[in-house]
């Protein structure tokens, strides 16, 4: 079913602007994890994954787990240099 | 859903503010994207080294400085 297309019957104006609200908010939120996500996963598996062998090793897995933290970490640097909060 | 809803005041401000927020949103995720690669070099430790943090502010600052400096160059062409 469309999300964007089953008002609830008999909701006022006023919640109807506020649902759609959350709706974009949550799609939007769900995108930027996945953009999120599509990055780190770029970036840890270059670092921490340099030969793969037949499974994921002990030290590949820690590495990637260290590298997500400094990942976010890292963003939060730039967040707070470029506009001096710290969002992300 | 009646889609003059979609168009009153309040939600233009909303939308306004979500547009304003995914800029910034973009504009960090592209920063640190770059930076990243110039400012890390070898596995991630358990945390930076101080060099590795300043690195990555200076990367933030300059990258600032390069797009104003470009984008400057570019009008002068006009």
């Amino acid at each position: 079913m469309d999300s964007f297309s089953s008002p609830s019957p008999g909701s006022s104006q006023q919640m109807s602007a506020q649902e759609l609200k959350n709706k974009l908010q949550s799609q939007l939120a769900l995108e930027y994890a996945q953009q999120f996500l599509e990055t780190v996963r770029g970036k840890c598996f270059e670092k921490c994954i340099t030969k793969p062998g037949s499974s994921l090793s002990g030290s590949e897995s820690s590495c990637i787990s260290r590298c997500v933290d400094r990942y976010i970490e890292a963003t939060g640097i730039i967040s707070k240099t470029l506009f001096g909060g710290s969002q992300h | 859903m009646d889609l003059s809803e979609l168009n009153t005041p309040e939600m233009q401000r909303f939308y306004s503010e979500e547009q304003q927020k995914a800029v910034v949103t973009e504009m960090v995720a592209k920063v640190t994207n770059e930076c990243w690669d110039k400012c890390i070099s070898g596995t991630p430790g358990n945390k930076f080294s101080s060099g590795e943090a300043s690195c990555l502010s200076n990367c933030a600052q300059r990258f600032v400085e390069t797009n104003m400096l470009i984008w400057k160059k570019l009008q002068s062409m006009q």
